[in-house]
């Protein structure tokens, strides 16, 4: 309670104190004593540095009044009688410009080693709504310049028309000819059979060119019956298989096919 | 996983919170915690060849980190929003009304001071808005400034010093300059300050 009495400089009590309580000690038996004894000795050591930060701030004087008011002048205070105002800027004696603070940041920040915060330039892109497989993923990368991506995302799109329909009828194909051999696995489709339209010639070379896919990638055979026609038949997807496909994919054959053949 | 991990610590700049590094984990090393050490040494090798920014820890029992600005100062204007400026012109008042009055105040101290310069704890500054919870709130998330109770005081009061971010942000040499600048001194005038700084 006497705490302003012991932090006046040129008082002694702090000592005192010390020394009351130093003696007292001896006299203790009782935990509860002990703590009390404790908390005294916090409260002191508490008291006596706050008394070295008074020593130490009395050696170099600070004025923070005077410090208060070259601040104010350096933020370009307007020192005029003002009236009774509820501008919440106002200081006694004056009022502060709109840009104070402003001044005084800038002056801060000369000191100051801040990261300056990272903002996205454009913004992130929004991610097209999902459509069916075959679309190369877009990764959601934060980059800059999202602008760019999106002329060649465009480009890509009219690509892979083209290339969507091309995949989506081998596929169609493929399956034609596995659900065929799901039913009856021993008799191979005649090669022929199986690509000529018998009504379209531009439906036939279709055809061709979606088989030469699927032979292409591994995932049809075409092999010669007994009476040197050709047949065609799904591979079975087996690992050991990938050497004979390959070695498989080096016979090209060459098929002549005009419109008069084909009637 | 670097280039993922500089980009989280970019963004989780923004708020100027010191990043902890179990979010670090959770968020973007995940599965490769056992070369956790390796890939934050790579991202801070980044940030500083990138971007000329500093990884530094501020507290290794519950590691986190900021990030710091490690490019000479530039002169001429700071691209940096007016709203981030006036707060930094606070903080640099306050830090260097601690620093000049020995590196702790009280906070009673700190506002009758702030009183001076019109900013008051109860009345909505028209630049700060609410400057309280501006300084005893996001200044000491962001680690600008550390409060501490003040021991069996009643009602409890608190003091005010440097933060670890102020440590790391700004020199003390600076403060002192800035203040003599201020004050139209010379540094030297404030022996046991200079002598510390």
């Amino acid at each position: 309670e006497n705490r302003e009495a012991m932090l006046n400089s040129k008082s002694n009590r702090l000592t005192e104190a010390l020394e009351e309580a130093n003696a007292l000690f001896d006299g203790v038996c009782r935990a509860r004593e002990a703590a009390l004894d404790a908390q005294f000795l916090v409260l002191a050591s508490s008291i006596g540095k706050e008394k070295a930060n008074e020593l130490h701030s009395e050696m170099s004087a600070f004025d923070s009044t005077a410090y208060a008011e070259d601040l104010l002048t350096f933020m370009g205070i307007n020192r005029t009688e003002v009236e009774e105002t509820d501008d919440s800027e106002d200081v006694p004696g004056g009022f502060l410009p709109k840009d104070a603070w402003l001044k005084m940041g800038e002056e801060a920040l000369k000191y100051f080693k801040r990261a300056p915060t990272f903002h996205y330039m454009m913004g992130s892109f929004e991610s097209e709504p999902p459509v069916p497989k075959q679309r190369i993923e877009r990764q959601k990368k934060a980059s800059r310049g999202k602008a760019e991506r999106a002329m060649p995302a465009q480009l890509k799109k009219m690509e892979e028309s083209h290339q969507e329909a091309t995949e989506k009828e081998v596929e169609r194909i493929l399956r034609i000819l596995q659900t065929h051999f799901e039913d009856d696995s021993n008799t191979p489709i005649s090669f022929f059979d199986f690509v000529i339209d018998p009504h379209s010639f531009a439906r036939t070379v279709e055809n061709l060119f979606h088989v030469s896919f699927l032979i292409r990638d591994g995932l049809a055979r075409i092999k010669l019956d007994e009476d040197k026609l050709p047949i065609i038949e799904p591979t079975k997807p087996s690992g050991g298989g990938e050497e004979d496909d390959r070695a498989g994919a080096r016979n090209q054959v060459i098929i002549n096919l005009d419109q008069k053949e084909w009637k | 996983q670097v280039s993922e991990l500089v980009q989280f610590l970019l963004v989780k700049d923004q708020k100027k919170i010191p990043i902890k590094r179990a979010d670090m984990l959770k968020s973007v090393i995940g599965e490769y915690k056992d070369a956790y050490s390796e890939i934050v040494n790579k991202a801070g090798r980044t940030l500083q060849e990138v971007f000329g920014l500093q990884l530094v820890e501020i507290d290794s029992k519950r590691p986190t980190y900021i990030l710091i600005n490690n490019l000479p100062h530039a002169e001429g204007k700071y691209l940096c929003r007016n709203k981030e400026k006036e707060k930094m012109g606070l903080l640099l008042v306050i830090l260097s009304f601690i620093f000049m009055k020995g590196n702790s105040v009280k906070d009673s101290a700190l506002w009758e001071f702030l009183h001076l310069l019109a900013v008051y704890p109860g009345k909505p500054h028209c630049t700060f808005g609410d400057v309280q919870k501006l300084v005893t709130g996001e200044f000491v998330r962001q680690k600008y400034l550390e409060t501490t109770p003040i021991p069996l005081t009643d009602p409890p009061e608190f003091k005010y010093q440097w933060g670890p971010r102020a440590e790391k942000e700004i020199s003390k040499k600076d403060v002192l300059n800035s203040v003599a600048k201020i004050q139209g001194k010379n540094p030297t005038f404030w022996a046991s300050q200079y002598s510390e700084a």
